[in-house]
């Protein structure tokens, strides 16, 4: 053990180096006990070896951009999807044949439309007709919906290779209802709650649990600080899988193809003061704005999943693991508060604490929401959307869940070891909330002989 | 081409002179603090393994003779420097386990121009030089105050060698003389790694904990060549390149494995950061020129032309 320790000092010098070698002596350099970044949890010994468990070797996603007035504006939904479908099968080399469902997590479109469209994506992206397509609808949530549909059909052993997609086109969809409203909703309040537009909802949550004005606007100027910087750094590269598109001069008419590459709706140059002058939209003596809520956007991303055994004989890389999914109901009037509810769940699910995640992306679909979720939860915000969120880059509905997957898993390989859990929550209209719990690819530990430890000796407070 | 998993934490690659289809790998398990090693060879650019040899101690180096294609010699953390023939099995390998230093052997060098002999870097403060048919060493050279961590023979003088070491100086040796020949007090901080330029003589490389790599003239030491700054954090290991004499490889505790050309403004000619643990150990192939490999303590052994994605598949 003396030789243990002394080697640790010998190479702790090389990272903390001090002038002189007669100085060295002085030191007291061996490493001490200190807190695991990560928290310590039970299912730290989670083990590989039995390669069973549901891996994600990719996660991309289509920029961003502005609905109506965006890059995006012009482009049929099916042309959306089929790109990011494309890069999964093309980057990982894996025979598009061996799929065996793909899952899409689509909201606003007419149902069977969508579902056609999401075929035709896939035929266009080069998929055979052997290989079927679905979609799914969870409101807000149906990217982490159709990713986790996916994680739980390879468990069931349905299949072994499966894609998780979402995709929105809230130029194409509007927010709208058809047709008349039952008289019956009058009979019921949390029915009738759950017509309530979403941002009266938003004002709902800040008035009921007492979030500023002022706090909203710095959250959304956060949220674009991150998002401006994440893109200038070019972290975004690594997720965003660029679309060759038509744009349509509106004025003139003429086409004209363009590649976009970047999320358009994010302002670097947003300030608490200029978002201070916006007016509510949804109440008079509100405090929720266009500047502090999240953007109406165009937009898709897939996630491809498989057993870790498949993954392991294809040689691909592992981007993450599919720990826990959890879905949630909260009062329709209040849905925002989803995240709060959904979290907590879906981490105990997995067996882990609150303290253990490194890593949050949390959908910001209200400032008033966002920042209410935080503080519930009492988490650190430098742990949340490092790279910005909704408000900055956008939020299509049904693809905002696989968007968050691609963002947090790329963010986690980029921290590496030190960021070993990550978690996606998302709240939804109506009244809900999801989360789910990603692990790092190449974290899981080994498998041992653990034994139980009856003295206290520094050890993880569960091992006890 | 594919990266290899290796069970324990990664310490050294080299690549084979005589194939170059060969890759050499030194692990230690729990990052070389406690616990077993482990010496891979792998073929590329399958990234198959070829054999395996197991320590009860952590290696911490690896090189391959110049004399027999399937010879390696390694540096082992028991102090022990362990000699390991390819072609027989695992039972009857090591073939030869010198013990002679005191504490963990850190570095191996073999020599290319006589190539019948080859030199450990310990932590006891010395070196020791040995050949391959003597079962003890032939000499100690004892005069650094602290560990020594690397040590590199000339590439064209078959009695001249290079030492970096723990105590802040580098030193320059011949092993016709009794004593040291230049002592280089090259860094304010540790050294950890030096090496020699391949296309000339008198030029050398140092690595040091302070962050920096510096390029000395053995002929004119008071100043360095090119003091090459980019590294975040110390750096672990210089290597010249065998096919472009101003050509550096590093890599560091920053986690990153950096190319420079140490003879243009702007030295840094590449950034890698693949490694998501501290990178520990790089090569450039002799053979195929461009050919890199790196391992780290993130149980990674990568394999790339310089220039693409050592990620890539």
């Amino acid at each position: 053990m003396e030789k243990a320790i002394e080697r640790q000092r010998v190479l702790l010098h090389h990272l903390k180096p001090c002038h002189t070698s007669s100085s060295l002596e002085n030191i007291d350099s061996s490493l001490s006990a200190s807190v695991c970044a990560a928290g310590d949890s039970a299912s730290y010994q989670r083990t590989s070896v039995y390669g069973d468990d549901v891996v994600i070797v990719a996660a991309y996603r289509s920029p961003l951009c502005k609905a109506k007035r965006g890059g995006l504006k012009d482009t049929y939904p099916d042309d959306l999807l089929a790109p990011v479908l494309r890069a999964l099968i093309e980057k990982t080399n894996v025979d598009p044949s061996e799929i065996g469902d793909i899952v899409v997590g689509s909201v606003l479109a007419a149902g069977s439309q969508r579902a056609s469209e999401c075929r035709m994506a896939a035929f266009y992206a080069g998929f055979p007709d052997t290989v079927p397509v679905r979609t799914v609808n969870r409101q807000c949530s149906s990217g982490l919906q159709a990713v986790a549909d996916v994680a739980a059909s390879i468990k069931a052993g349905f299949y072994d290779i499966g894609i998780g997609a979402g995709l929105e086109s809230m130029t194409t969809n509007p927010m709208a209802w058809e047709g008349s409203v039952n008289p019956r909703v009058k009979s019921m309040a949390q029915a009738q709650d759950c017509l309530l537009p979403m941002g009266i909802t938003s004002e709902n949550v800040a008035h009921r649990f007492g979030v500023s004005r002022q706090e909203q606007d710095q959250a959304a100027v956060n949220s674009h600080k991150k998002a401006a910087a994440a893109t200038a750094s070019g972290k975004f590269k690594d997720e965003i899988i660029p679309v060759n598109t038509k744009i349509v001069d509106p004025k003139t008419g003429d086409e004209k193809p363009v590649t976009i590459s970047i999320d358009d709706g994010i302002r670097p140059n947003a300030t608490v003061s200029d978002l201070a002058k916006l007016k509510p939209v949804f109440k008079k003596d509100g405090t929720t704005t266009a500047g502090n809520s999240s953007q109406v956007s165009d937009g898709a991303g897939a996630v491809l999943l498989m057993k870790r055994s498949v993954a392991m004989k294809k040689g691909l890389p592992v981007l993450g693991v599919f720990r826990t999914f959890a879905a949630v109901g909260v009062d329709p009037a209040i849905m925002g508060v989803g995240p709060a509810v959904a979290i907590p769940a879906a981490v105990k699910s997995a067996g882990l604490e609150l303290e253990d995640i490194d890593l949050f992306e949390i959908n910001e679909a209200f400032a008033s929401q966002f920042v209410y979720c935080q503080k519930k939860l009492e988490l650190d915000p430098e742990k949340i959307n490092v790279n910005g969120g909704a408000m900055a880059i956008g939020h299509p509905l049904g693809a905002t869940g696989a968007r968050c997957v691609a963002t947090l898993l790329h963010e986690m390989k980029r921290r590496g070891r030190d960021c070993r859990f990550g978690v996606v929550s998302m709240c939804i209209g109506t009244g809900m909330g999801a989360a789910a719990v990603f692990e790092r690819g190449d974290s899981c530990d080994e498998l041992r002989n653990a034994r139980k430890i009856d003295v206290n000796n520094q050890l993880s407070k569960d091992a006890r | 081409m594919p990266v290899w998993k290796t069970p324990f934490n990664g310490y050294s690659v080299k690549f084979s002179p005589f194939f170059e289809t060969q890759l050499a790998i030194a692990t230690s398990q729990n990052f070389g603090i406690l616990g077993n090693g482990r010496l891979h060879v792998i073929t590329l650019p399958s990234m198959t393994e070829v054999a395996t040899f197991e320590t009860s101690d952590g290696m911490y180096d690896i090189c391959w003779s110049e004399s027999h294609e399937s010879l390696l010699v390694a540096a082992v953390a028991d102090g022990s420097i362990k000699l390991y023939d390819l072609s027989l099995p695992p039972d009857r390998n090591p073939i030869r386990s010198l013990k002679e230093h005191g504490r963990e052997a850190h570095g191996v060098d073999f020599n290319t121009v006589r190539k019948d002999s080859f030199l450990s870097a310990a932590w006891d403060d010395t070196v020791k030089l040995w050949t391959v048919d003597r079962p003890a060493s032939v000499r100690t050279f004892k005069e650094h105050a602290y560990c020594v961590y690397a040590v590199a023979w000339n590439p064209r003088h078959a009695d001249v060698f290079a030492s970096a070491s723990g105590d802040c100086t580098a030193r320059i040796w011949d092993v016709r003389e009794p004593g040291s020949t230049m002592i280089l007090p090259a860094h304010e901080f540790e050294i950890l790694s030096c090496d020699w330029n391949k296309y000339d003589d008198c030029i050398i490389a140092t690595a040091s904990v302070d962050k920096s790599i510096k390029v000395w003239d053995v002929r004119n030491y008071r100043v360095p060549i090119a003091t090459l700054n980019g590294h975040g954090y110390a750096v672990r290991r210089v290597k010249f390149s065998p096919h472009r004499g101003s050509v550096i490889a590093s890599c560091s505790y920053d986690m990153t494995v950096c190319l420079w050309d140490y003879m243009v403004e702007d030295a840094l000619i590449g950034r890698y950061d693949h490694h998501t643990e501290f990178a520990v150990g790089v090569d450039m192939s002799v053979l195929v020129e461009g050919l890199m490999a790196s391992t780290g303590w993130d149980e990674l052994v990568y394999v790339w032309q310089h220039g693409t994605d050592p990620r890539a598949p």
